[in-house]
């Protein structure tokens, strides 16, 4: 179940937001090892968390397994903003294009050997289920250049916005990325089911067993 | 200079994008690749361990090399010296074969297989590591006699690869079973396996050995691309091997 928390309903989402700052810490900083997004007291949160975030949580047993962010192109985001480099021309803006940010999925929530990991599966079916009601029809991300044959194999259509750099010792590419209706039905085929991917908010159901 | 460069290769990912097959996605990458120097290209997922060379054979996804070279390779089980393949296995980006901190090629073994590519016009390569959505690992080599690749051509090479890898991957899956037909003992095997015999019971069933047993459930194993025997039987049973 994935839950799309925005400014509209993040009051009733403290906690696992909570757990989500944290979570991107333990994955970008410790694990992957992306030293410039440390912070001391262990939450991993920017300028761009802010009220036009929109965060989407992945979630278990009340637990947080997986967390991705979307942010609005038609201000600042990380590719125009911390790494223009990497776009040939300028920084897509546009009020149908998101930039998809900060995807990472728990150890607790992995799967091993060579099944596809669902938590991602999930993730990427509830930002095309979000973003088409919505008019959004395209994401620009950044991402290690060994990430890209994964996107692909998932059958996204990722186009570079510029040739790859190294970043950090990291060899980093920007890429931009449209889906429609069929995508959708793409990814429920490898999902193995048509319903929705997305969780009502918190605070509906709440008020629905009262 | 670099918008020209990334125009040319996105030209060639749109090509590699309409590709529907291995044929077509090699006609597509050739004349970009011949700009390099690239002569052969082998794109290929690495066996685990004690691998049949039939099995070995059908991880590779498309190739264009000597004739002669992948005789050898495969006859020989080079995979498994093969320095090219270890230095893939520990990287997650393109590296030159003539990089300096590439290990030595430790043993003989190692510098034969790499003398024998040499002799036979694969001297200089480019290899791109790559790992699927189900983690399985690969790459993809670029060789040629002598490789004309500048620090910026890395990047471009290595979008190439992905892309010619992942609609590869892709035609291949829409082509249907690539997987090679098992042995009538292999899915006899198999099928005992499914219905919950032991390997002792399944043995006494087929009258051989539980070594003849473990031989053929491996073999299948192998074919199916299966990581345990649950996997085997779950793969057989979609494909209409055994019921």
């Amino acid at each position: 179940m994935i839950h799309v928390v925005t400014a509209a309903n993040a009051d009733a989402y403290a906690d696992l937001m909570e757990q989500a700052y944290r979570l991107r810490h333990r994955l970008f900083v410790e694990v992957l090892g992306w030293q410039a997004l440390a912070r001391p007291d262990g939450r991993e949160i920017d300028e761009f968390d802010d009220e036009h975030a929109v965060h989407l949580l992945a979630v278990q047993d009340e637990q947080l397994v997986g967390y991705s962010r979307l942010l609005p192109t038609t201000r600042p985001y990380v590719l125009s903003t911390h790494l223009p480099q990497l776009c040939e021309g300028p920084a897509p803006c546009a009020d149908h294009i998101v930039e998809w940010s900060r995807i990472g999925v728990s150890e607790t929530a992995r799967t091993s050997g060579r099944r596809l990991n669902p938590v991602a599966l999930d993730i990427l079916t509830a930002i095309v289920e979000w973003c088409l009601p919505r008019g959004i029809t395209h994401f620009v991300s950044e991402m290690p250049t060994s990430w890209l044959l994964r996107l692909l194999q998932l059958q996204v259509h990722a186009v570079p916005l510029g040739l790859p750099q190294v970043i950090d010792g990291e060899e980093v590419v920007a890429i931009e990325a449209g889906f429609d209706a069929r995508s959708l039905a793409r990814l429920q085929a490898k999902r193995g089911t048509t319903s929705t991917v997305l969780s009502d908010p918190i605070g509906q159901r709440r008020r629905l067993a009262s | 200079m670099s918008r020209k460069s990334l125009d040319l290769t996105l030209s060639l990912l749109k090509a590699i994008d309409r590709a529907g097959s291995a044929e077509k996605i090699l006609d597509a990458s050739r004349p970009y690749l011949q700009g390099f120097g690239i002569d052969h290209i082998i794109a290929s997922t690495i066996p685990a361990p004690g691998v049949s060379r039939s099995a070995q054979r059908n991880l590779v996804l498309f190739e264009s090399v000597p004739p002669d070279w992948k005789k050898i390779y495969f006859a020989r089980g080079y995979v498994y010296v093969d320095p090219i393949v270890r230095e893939t296995l520990n990287r997650s980006t393109g590296f030159r074969w003539s990089d300096p901190d590439l290990g030595r090629y430790d043993g003989e073994a190692s510098a034969q297989v790499m003398n024998q590519a040499s002799d036979l016009g694969l001297r200089d390569g480019f290899t791109v590591p790559m790992t699927t959505l189900e983690q399985e690992r690969g790459g993809i080599s670029f060789v040629g006699e002598r490789l004309e690749i500048a620090p910026v051509h890395r990047g471009m090479l290595t979008l190439v690869a992905s892309y010619m890898f992942g609609q590869a991957l892709m035609a291949q899956g829409s082509a249907g079973a690539r997987v090679r037909a098992l042995t009538p003992r292999e899915r006899e095997a198999l099928q005992w396996a499914a219905e919950g015999k032991t390997d002792w019971e399944i043995g006494e069933l087929m009258t051989i050995s539980e070594h003849g047993v473990d031989y053929h459930l491996r073999a299948a194993r192998a074919k199916l691309g299966a990581v345990s025997r649950a996997q085997a039987v779950a793969e057989a049973l979609r494909r209409g091997f055994i019921v």
